[in-house]
């Protein structure tokens, strides 16, 4: 199995990529990419309800196109002349903005498809040992709603037959309420049980944890960096270098206090995945999909990510090496048929 | 020194989530040409990131306080009862943009204060978020707009107060039937308000999200000179075609939630504060 | 090691102490059994131990505790959960994640285990309790017995030397029960861990136990205490007891010596006592107990032949899984039939198909010549009374008078209650609680109202499942009280029960399902002497005489 932390990079790179170029090629190529990944993964782990990507582009496609159509009125091949008493969308209705229109949509369909393959592929309870240890107590927090989401619809049916055998028929939304409010109170009377237990465990029944002051100024510095920084960037636009300085910095800072604040923190953590070389292969696949759409390297050229149908529309570019870095996205592929081999030999013995 | 720290984080990072859902308003038109372009792309995803950001801030922070064992096993059950009808709201198709998940964010909130409110709004949506297979670059906008939510909801019973104190008849009366054994009418009144505010509220923040990909960018960098109203006029434009609908179906059905489960909800959550003696205090031998 | 001296604690808001000047040694190893009736504070001196009470719980406490060297109520929960390992009862609400492993690991993440130990502890913890194969499965799938193994397992981790343990089995079957007390001797014997374990049901335990501590029951009124706490070798506290285990009970009022915690001890002076009282012409093969309720004969006669309740060749599969075959059973008018199986056999699936929560297949339910099957479950809820495994589940109202009257209002009989609601919770000793929060209650009291909620309807037959789990001796004879008071009334009952001593108590039949089947139907002294597991102690005592019950056995060996 493919560590979570792997998958976590490996999501981020799609959405990376998807949010960087508007190239109806690369965009349509990477789709491609991550639908192959979703299909060598999918049969054992659908785990989730989910909409599908298509279901979901079948909707964002034609609404971006529909409103790109409408409200932007630039390019220069007119379809037809919207008339002008209409508040905003009077002005013509051009082939270019629809075009533009569709390619946001691709985009959006590709992020998406992105996550649905990562929600796919992560068990949850893996994604929350994930938490940072600063954060420990929330992590304790979303184990134990995930642990008792399934007790939680266990007792829901409990209650409703416990109604039912009093006579409470559900008619209307009313007559949720007699189900609603035993689900709500025994919940909380088992979470004091629980409270108990963990403190009997070692859990501190107070976490008297007070931040040290000095980094509750560095966090305050770090977020005031951060805000300054990203008004000038947005404001004045004669002092975005300084104003991207202050960003950055205001970044370090934060993180800076969230590691600090983590190794305060007197707790351990179990794991039981460990790093492997599979992992590492994932993580190069990435990187390259990354380098090649982010590094200006030599022979790639960056100008094909840039799509624009505006002002005249014209056929998208397409730079073979980019499309052979975002092939660096199907190395878990090569795992996952690795994995059902071994599988069905297993199975045969 | 300490309160004045704490302050200025939660102001700053809230200023930076704020930005954050408006930022697309103010892009100024940029240098034209195909790199800049493509750079506008990332605008969204650099901005998830920097709301993350923020959202970890004001967790460190209001984890920094003490927070007691009973506080963390409460919060994990709510979420997970509150995340279990989130999940009801995703398989079976309900009327428009309605979710039953912010009404017991915000009766929580109210009972319970604006700190665990704010917790309370963030992990239910993170952890619906996780078990409906709904993880995404939207899901901070999501828990920092859902954590709003609750801490707001946690000054209402300030606003509860002075309301009962205003001079006017309507409200006077009101605040004077007798309690029948839990919330006041004026209470009730106020949390249908609420409810229905953040309703179609929490609709336009999520929106803002999507829409420099629906439209947003094209219309600031190609059209050099465009002003703050007409941008707002534009997003208005499509927020009323696009959500309004459903934040209005949203939005009232909180308020039908309130009605129906407000009285009981709060009794129950006030009477499990008094057993539970929900802070602990040291004891005296 | 464990020592608590003139302890008196008082839970916050309460106007009596929950302990009073508790002084109680304990010594290394010992495998002790806390014993006494509910509301006696058994939860409370266990939550003394690792300091629980009082930095959990609040309240104000005086005297002193040691354990093994040292003080709880200084040092606090943190520090002694490394020496004290702390079990509940409700197997479902101990845990903080859904994996085995990871919840074992859960005390060792706090403490700041290193990793690498951390894995070789967790092993350590799961082999102790036999776990090791179910490492990596998620919680939910395990049965409650394999649970509360994890649950100890999870205190192990951090090897204390002592284990608290509150009421661990009382939510669970016999058969779980009987892998959880197996593991904690094993863990007593080979470990020499020091156990103290509160239960209720004595029988099973008083055969490892070292030592017996008793708790008496407080009394608020008085704001003093009625008798003082018992320590000491379990014999010797068992006869200064007023509620004791049938075999105790029996040995107690013949006199025998050595007082039997077992049959097996028993069975000497049992063959003795048979000797003395010339049983060749005394033994009968029906003892019917006097205490059982006159039924009218008449009525009888009738229902033996048209019994008022009655199922015919039921069928009922989930899937693949054929839950009932062929099941047929009856209940006469004012008969209580007890149902017994092992876990999974299908009692609750029957019952829940006779309420209409389920629809079976094929087959007959008729109850007053109409048939169930087909209607809603509010409908048959009229005139059948269910009583589930968990009746919190139905309690919602502010008071314990409005849930009599949901309950009325659900089936529209307000203005016209068949039982006035006063009347049944007189009836049901809740009169003076008419104005209380339902969950504020004891355990006892609860199921009383849950009953009285279900049954204000005059219902002609009552379904009870699993009703004494976590109840206390004199909880159970007063269920058995109300059960009689609404036999006599004409209502028939269908009780489903693991509990031996219950049914030969109470039931007029005793009805054995095995594997979705009836596999015995006949009167108690018939089907549980039939079979090794089912007999009451009375009857594994004295096998062939038909006795049941301590009475029936006294009424047989004594002179009348």
């Amino acid at each position: 199995m493919i560590d979570v932390r792997a998958w976590v990079l490996w999501a981020v790179t799609a959405l990376v990529v998807a949010s960087s170029t508007r190239n109806p090629l690369y965009l349509v190529l990477l789709l491609l990419v991550v639908a192959v990944v979703d299909k060598a993964h999918a049969p054992g782990h659908r785990q989730r309800a989910v909409l599908s990507p298509l279901r979901f582009a079948a909707v964002a496609v034609p609404l971006s196109v529909l409103f790109n159509g409408l409200t932007a009125h630039l390019g220069d091949t007119v379809l037809f002349r919207l008339p002008t008493w209409l508040p905003l969308l009077s002005g013509s209705v051009t082939l270019e903005a629809l075009v533009f229109g569709a390619t946001n949509g691709l985009t959006l369909t590709a992020i998406f498809s992105g996550f649905v393959v990562f929600n796919q592929v992560t068990p949850v309870r893996d994604l929350v040992q994930l938490t940072p240890r600063a954060f420990h107590e929330a992590g304790v927090v979303l184990s134990i709603a995930l642990t008792f989401v399934p007790q939680t619809t266990h007792s829901l049916a409990r209650i409703r037959e416990a109604q039912a055998v009093r006579g409470h028929r559900i008619r209307g939304l009313r007559d949720w309420l007699p189900i609603f409010v035993p689900l709500l109170v025994s919940g909380l009377e088992r979470s004091m049980g629980l409270a108990e237990a963990m403190v009997a465990r070692g859990y501190g029944a107070v976490t008297d944890r007070s931040q040290p002051l000095r980094l509750q100024a560095l966090l305050a510095l770090g977020l005031f960096l951060l805000l300054g920084g990203w008004l000038a960037f947005l404001f004045l636009p004669s002092w975005k270098a300084l104003a991207l300085g202050g960003i950055l910095v205001g970044v370090a800072l934060i993180v800076g206090v969230l590691w600090l604040a983590g190794r305060a923190v007197p707790r351990t953590a179990y794991r039981t995945h460990r790093w492997t070389a599979r992992d590492t292969l994932v993580v190069l696949g990435c990187g390259l999909t990354l380098a090649a759409t982010l590094l200006p390297l030599p022979l790639v050229d960056r100008t094909t990510l840039a799509y624009a149908p505006f002002p005249r529309l014209t056929l998208p570019a397409f730079d073979p090496l980019i499309g052979l870095g975002l092939l660096g996205l199907l190395v878990p592929v090569y795992h996952a048929t690795r994995n059902t081999q071994h599988a069905t030999r297993n199975t045969a013995q | 020194m300490r309160r004045a720290l704490s302050v200025a984080i939660y102001v700053l990072s809230t200023a930076i989530g704020v930005l954050a859902f408006i930022y697309p308003f103010f892009l100024n038109t940029r240098a034209t040409g195909s790199i800049g372009v493509a750079h506008g792309q990332d605008a969204p995803l650099v901005t998830a990131a920097l709301v993350g950001l923020a959202l970890v801030a004001l967790l460190v922070e209001l984890q920094g306080q003490a927070i007691s064992a009973k506080t963390v096993a409460m919060l994990g059950v709510l979420v997970a009862i509150t995340s279990v009808l989130r999940f009801v709201e995703v398989a079976v198709p309900m009327p428009g943009g309605f979710s039953p998940v912010f009404v017991p964010i915000i009766l929580a909130g109210y009972v319970f204060g604006s700190r665990f409110g704010f917790l309370m709004g963030a992990f239910t949506l993170l952890v619906s978020g996780l078990i409906t297979g709904g993880v995404g670059p939207w899901l901070p906008y999501q828990m920092f707009a859902a954590g709003w939510v609750g801490l707001t909801a946690g000054w209402l019973p300030h606003l509860t107060h002075y309301v009962s104190r205003v001079p006017c008849s309507v409200l006077r009366v009101a605040s004077r039937t007798p309690r029948s054994r839990g919330a006041l009418p004026t209470e009730i009144a106020i949390l249908c308000i609420f409810g229905f505010v953040w309703g179609l509220a929490y609709g336009a923040i999520i929106n803002v999200y999507f829409w420099p990909f629906a439209v947003g960018l094209v219309a600031q960098t190609w059209t050099p000179g465009i002003g703050l109203g007409e941008i707002l006029a534009r997003y208005a434009a499509f927020y009323v075609a696009t959500s309004l609908g459903w934040d209005m179906v949203r939005a009232v059905g909180n308020v039908a939630l309130v009605l129906l489960l407000g009285v009981p909800t709060v009794q129950a959550l006030r009477r499990f504060q008094r057993r539970f003696r929900f802070e602990v205090r040291p004891f005296h031998d | 090691m464990i020592h608590f001296n003139q302890l008196t604690y008082t839970y916050p808001g309460s106007s009596y102490p929950a302990l009073s000047n508790v002084t109680l040694d304990i010594l290394e190893g010992e495998f002790v059994l806390l014993a006494g009736p509910s509301g006696a504070g058994k939860s409370t001196l266990l939550r003394c131990l690792n300091g629980l009470v009082p930095h959990f719980t609040g309240g104000t406490l005086r005297g002193s505790v040691t354990v093994a060297g040292h003080d709880p109520v200084a040092e606090g929960p943190q520090v002694l959960s490394r020496i004290v390992g702390f079990i509940f009862q409700d197997p479902e609400a101990q845990f903080v994640v859904d994996r085995v492993e990871d919840e074992v690991a859960f005390a060792l993440e706090n403490a700041a285990i290193p990793p690498a130990e951390m894995r070789t502890r967790v092993e350590e913890a799961l082999g102790l309790v036999g776990l090791l194969p179910l490492r990596d499965r998620p919680l939910e799938t395990l049965s409650g017995g394999e649970k509360q193994r994890v649950a100890i397992a999870a205190a192990l981790a951090l090897r204390p030397r002592i284990l608290a343990l509150d009421e661990p089995t009382s939510q669970l079957d016999p058969e779980s029960a009987e892998e959880v007390l197996s593991a904690l001797e094993r863990l007593n014997r080979e470990l020499e861990l020091t156990i103290i374990l509160a239960e209720q049901r004595l029988e099973r335990i008083l055969p490892y136990a070292d030592r017996l501590v008793y708790l008496p029951s407080p009394l608020p009124i008085r704001g003093g205490r009625e008798g003082v706490v018992l320590s000491g070798p379990p014999r010797r506290v068992l006869r200064q007891m007023d509620l004791t285990p049938p075999l105790v009970t029996l040995g107690k009022a013949l006199g025998w010596e050595p007082l039997p915690l077992t049959v097996e001890e028993g069975r000497k002076s049992a063959n003795r006592q048979i000797g003395k009282s010339q049983m060749a012409n005394r033994k009968s093969p029906f003892v019917h107990s006097s205490i059982r309720p006159f039924v009218d004969s008449q009525i009888r006669r009738f229902s033996i032949l048209h019994p008022p309740f009655s199922i015919r060749d039921l069928h009922f599969s989930y899937g693949d899984t054929h839950a009932l075959r062929g099941v047929a059973l009856t209940v006469g008018e004012g008969e209580l039939v007890a149902l017994m199986g092992r876990n999974g056999s299908g009692k609750t699936t029957l019952l829940k198909c006779i309420v209409g929560l389920l629809r079976p297949q094929q087959g007959e339910i008729l109850l007053e010549d109409e048939s169930l099957i087909g209607r809603e479950t509010a409908d048959i809820c009229r005139r059948v009374g269910y009583l589930p495994q968990e009746p919190d589940a139905l309690l919602f109202a502010d008071t314990v008078a409005d849930e009599l009257e949901v309950t009325l209002r659900n089936h529209g009989l307000l203005d016209n209650p068949p039982i006035i609601p006063a009347d049944l919770l007189a009836r049901l000793g809740l009169s003076g609680l008419a104005t209380s929060y339902p969950r504020d209650l004891s355990v006892g009291q609860r199921q009383r109202v849950a009953l009285g909620a279900v049954t204000v309807t005059r219902p002609r037959l009552l379904l009870l499942d699993e009703p004494t789990r976590g109840l206390d001796y004199a909880a159970k004879r007063e269920l058995v009280r109300l059960l009689r008071e609404w036999q006599a009334e004409g209502a028939g009952v269908l009780l489903v029960t693991h509990d031996v001593e219950l049914v030969a108590q109470a039931a007029d039949r005793v009805v054995v399902l095995e594997q979705g089947a009836v596999s015995a139907d006949g009167p108690p002294a018939e089907v549980l002497t039939g079979s090794l597991l089912l007999a009451p102690q009375v009857a594994r005592l004295f096998p062939g005489t038909g006795w049941l019950t301590v009475e029936d056995a006294l009424a047989g060996l004594l002179p009348s």
